[in-house]
């Protein structure tokens, strides 16, 4: 029997990149100070967290001006979204008990 | 949450849990374009009194008031556009329809009265509210279902 664990991200692993992306999922582009104010981080530890989950693939980083000021919003990529799916199966198994080891006969 | 070889069933349980929160988060957000597809409906729904009532359509201040409502409603809908800071795709796809069902009705029922020889200046306007009951519905569907997402 495959244990439900080895669907789970290890890049998801870490809470504060859970968060983010949970929170991500559920939007098609949030603001990153609505990110950091729900996450309730800092700006330097949502931006290194940001940079971790940029590099490999799962969220985009796009930079705009509203009335002149610079704000940035972020999304999930498919990639994201699909490694974050599979996460959250795995978590469900997991949750439902499928991860007990079979009993030897 | 620990890394994935130590996590528990509780811990799983906990991480789904938090999921679902994050995801209300997002909805509750989303309750600005309800709010901005309101202002949508009572501004044209007052545009429409206004055009329907108005005992010298097109002489005396209705012109002026028109202009005045739908300037309150651009700009709250610009303040309310500033306070938005995520939407969901569902959200989104609400909000357009919404909007889209509302201009496709208005330009049908603009077409059809210039079609028709309706819409003419000797013609009692009150059709003009009438229509605005309609095109106002997905608008409040729209906001309905949006602010109700949990």
């Amino acid at each position: 029997m495959t244990h439900p664990r080895r669907d789970l991200d290890d890049l998801l692993g870490h809470p504060v990149r859970f968060s983010v992306v949970a929170l991500l999922a559920a939007a098609d582009r949030a603001e990153f100070g609505f990110v950091r104010d729900h996450v309730e981080v800092s700006d330097s530890v949502l931006s290194k967290q940001m940079s971790a989950l940029e590099d490999a693939g799962y969220v985009k980083v796009h930079k705009g001006y509203v009335e002149s000021r610079p704000r940035t919003w972020l999304s999930l990529t498919r990639q994201g979204r699909q490694r974050f799916e599979r996460h959250l199966a795995a978590l469900g198994e997991i949750a439902a008990g499928k991860a007990m080891p079979a009993r030897a006969s | 949450m620990a890394e994935s070889p130590q996590l528990s069933a509780e811990q799983a349980r906990a991480a789904l849990r938090e999921a679902g929160t994050r995801a209300a988060q997002v909805y509750r957000s989303d309750r600005q374009l309800s709010w901005m597809l309101l202002v949508v409906a009572a501004a044209y729904l007052a545009v429409g009194a206004v055009m329907s009532f108005s005992p010298h359509h097109g002489r005396t201040y209705a012109g002026l008031a028109v202009l005045l409502m739908l300037a309150a409603a651009i700009g709250a809908g610009v303040v309310i556009g500033l306070r938005i800071r995520a939407y969901s795709r569902a959200g989104n796809i609400w909000y357009f329809s919404s909007i889209i069902a509302f201009n496709l009705w208005n330009a049908g029922v603009t077409g059809a009265s210039i079609a028709t020889g309706f819409w003419a200046s000797g013609q009692p306007s009150y059709h003009f509210g009438l229509s605005v009951i309609v095109a106002i519905i997905p608008l409040l569907i729209g906001a309905l279902v949006i602010g109700r997402r949990t």
